[in-house]
């Protein structure tokens, strides 16, 4: 870590810059918290009728609170720092104050997320409002107005002269932990923990009746989608991932026009959905597999339902990526040509390697953080889908012509694309093969 | 005949779970499928419906097998477990779904609703709910009220009764028989002996996948179904 911040600021004097990003480390992890933290309630139900005062109760739920991801990183990112590089310098004391910090910090936030979840069950404001808050600090920063980071260098260089100081921040967690469980405490009756229910409503897709059949099955996944929070994050993160980009296109690599090295990025973020969504393809469905087999749909309909859907959010998600344009208008055609790929060609790949998946999904579960329903195949998909561009552009590459490289890319998904009527007679043969295997997967609890 | 069994063999793991070397279905007739657990009666229904491999023989559908031609899809409705139902959708939805995807329109949607009122109780339809988050006999109700739904030629559902209260249990019936009437062919499976003797013509007891009893229901079934079951 030391290395690596004085490559990143080069100059600098990495404890400083370490000070510095200590409390925007932890606004970061607040904010992820939010969106992933779990909350550990469900899990008290048997507890509840059995001999154990409420006491025990809460004092388990708070300790179940600790077993999170998130309470491990910051170890894992400040400690090894604080023991190699600032225990020589100032002490074994401030790097025991240090240590303290960064541990009441990290406990503050599991309990304060867990506070404001049970408060408010899952709004989805409170994530708004939390990067709209990150973001005006962040231009606050940004602009000088007030700095964080300063803030933070401030601090910790004071803690490291007075680590007896530090003794004060323990008051956080403790507090914080008092304040929850006093919440508990007056409101451990499941009804109450348990989120709140709103009214569901029954809701249509007009547009995409036209497509007949095939429409309505689709309009069925895109209530599948938005209504499981799993399937909703893989979502938000095909939108998230637009912004991948930012870091991969280099002005040098796109005035030199080497497409080759941000050909990743464009298939990851026009192909994204695909690659997220369509790794778990059909067992998304697997709770009511064997209601879709004994129903009039057929097979092929099914499946063009899935072709349906990939090309209208590989368009979607490809139109927003447009905004690249103000950069050069040779990511747009980038773009363009890598989003044929993905509805000619990777599409097929996907729906492919589907049919060889037959673990169930069980979208009541938790959504981050579960790899229920992963295997191999999952990991296989992304092989031939991310090197086959790579295979096409390759010779162009070699001989200069990067714009030729891209086109070819575009044209064979052009082609795919037309062949489509094919690859769906093959598939729906496949899928036919498959489905008892799939089916009895999908049984299997 | 609508449906006809030959040489009907399943095998899980070396063990024989269904074995039907002939048996044949007609036209409105109303069977009931008695076993105890284990007997194979999910197998078989499955096996009704193409949902398993069948490592030997055919079931034939109006003369066709059934896993290889889909035309028995049209006229069938069956109901065997959650397993059918989309459960993160209204109940209004999922028959929506159902009714469109059969290529029945609205308003003939409603009207074949209607008469699953009494049975749905006001528990069902309109409290803005998905069906997970119903309760297993609203689940139940919904999956059973959606096989009939399409009007089918032959029904097939998989303990039906279980998780109903006990009203609800009595109008079902009445409503089988009043479908009965239509010249529909129903199988039912049930651990219910009374109400299997109650509303069905012909009993089929299955053990370890065999049919050790096959026969029309007379005054004495009843009583001889419970000999056989009181071990």
């Amino acid at each position: 870590m030391k290395s690596f911040l004085t490559k990143l600021f080069p100059g600098k004097d990495p404890v400083l810059v370490f000070n510095g990003f200590i409390l925007y480390y932890f606004l970061a992890d607040f904010l992820m918290r939010v969106q992933l933290q779990e909350l550990p309630t469900l899990s008290v139900k048997p507890y509840l009728t059995v001999n154990l005062s409420k006491k025990t109760i809460i004092k388990f739920l708070n300790l179940r609170s600790f077993f999170t991801f998130f309470n491990l990183l910051p170890i894992f990112i400040f400690l090894p720092f604080v023991f190699i590089s600032i225990a020589p310098i100032s002490g074994s004391l401030s790097a025991m104050a240090y240590t303290l910090i960064v541990l009441s910090l990290a406990i503050f936030n599991n309990f304060l997320i867990l506070y404001i979840k049970r408060k408010a069950g899952s709004n989805g404001f409170i994530i708004l409002f939390g990067v709209a808050a990150m973001l005006i600090l962040a231009a606050l920063d940004y602009f000088n107005i007030i700095s964080i980071s300063h803030i933070s260098g401030l601090l910790f260089s004071y803690i490291s002269h007075h680590p007896l100081w530090s003794l004060i921040f323990i008051l956080l967690p403790v507090s914080i932990v008092g304040i929850n469980s006093k919440y508990l405490r007056n409101n451990l009756y499941l009804e109450e923990i348990s989120k709140k229910e709103v009214a569901k409503v029954s809701t249509d897709y007009p547009f995409l009746n036209r497509f007949g059949h095939t429409g309505r099955l689709v309009a069925l996944e895109l209530k599948l989608i938005l209504r499981h929070k799993r399937s909703k994050s893989a979502l938000t993160m095909s939108f998230l991932f637009v912004l991948y980009g930012l870091l991969f296109y280099k002005k040098q690599l796109i005035d030199k026009n080497s497409f080759g090295s941000l050909l990743f990025a464009a298939i990851f973020m026009t192909g994204i959905f695909q690659i997220v969504y369509g790794q778990f393809m059909y067992a998304w469905q697997s709770s009511h597999f064997d209601g879709l087999l004994t129903s009039p749909v057929t097979a092929k309909d099914f499946l063009r339902a899935k072709f349906l859907m990939f090309t209208l959010a590989a368009t979607l998600v490809t139109m927003v990526t447009f905004f690249y344009g103000f950069i050069s208008w040779k990511l747009i055609l980038l773009h363009l040509c890598v989003y044929l790929y993905n509805i000619g060609f990777g599409t097929v790949i996907v729906l492919y390697f589907a049919c060889y998946n037959r673990k169930r999904l069980d979208l009541t579960k938790a959504a981050s953080f579960n790899w229920q329903g992963v295997g191999a195949s999952q990991w296989l998909l992304g092989i031939p889908l991310l090197l086959m561009p790579f295979l096409i552009y390759l010779p162009f590459g070699i001989y200069d012509l990067p714009f030729w490289g891209i086109i070819s890319i575009g044209l064979f998904g052009l082609i795919t694309l037309a062949m489509r009527e094919i690859w769906l007679n093959l598939l729906t043969r496949l899928f036919i093969k498959q489905r008892y295997k799939i089916a009895e997967g999908f049984r299997e609890h | 005949m609508l449906i006809e069994i030959k040489n009907l063999k399943k095998i899980y793991n070396q063990k024989t779970v269904v074995d039907i070397p002939s048996l044949s279905i007609n036209e409105g007739e109303l069977i009931g499928l008695v076993g105890n657990n284990g007997a194979g009666k999910t197998t078989l229904f499955r096996l009704f419906l193409d949902l398993i491999r069948a490592d030997e023989g055919v079931v034939l559908s109006k003369g066709n097998d059934v896993s290889k031609d889909d035309n028995w899809k049209s006229y069938t409705g069956s109901y065997l477990d959650e397993g059918f139902l989309i459960d993160y959708l209204t109940p209004e939805e999922y028959f929506q779904f159902i009714a469109e995807i059969n290529n029945i329109s609205q308003s003939t949607l409603v009207e074949r609703i209607k008469p699953f009122k009494e049975i749905f109780n006001d528990e069902v339809l309109n409290k803005g709910k998905y069906i997970r988050d119903l309760s297993k006999g609203n689940k139940n109700k919904v999956g059973i009220a959606a096989a009939m739904l399409i009007q089918p030629e032959l029904l097939i559902l998989d303990e039906p009764f279980a998780n109903l209260d006990p009203t609800t249990q009595i109008r079902l019936k009445k409503l089988i028989s009043e479908i009965k009437a239509r010249d529909v062919t129903i199988i039912i499976s049930s651990h219910d002996l009374n109400h299997v003797t109650e509303v069905c013509d012909r009993i089929i007891l299955l053990e370890k996948g065999i049919v050790i009893k096959d026969s029309e229901k007379t005054e004495g079934t009843l009583k001889e179904l419970e000999n056989y079951f009181t071990v």
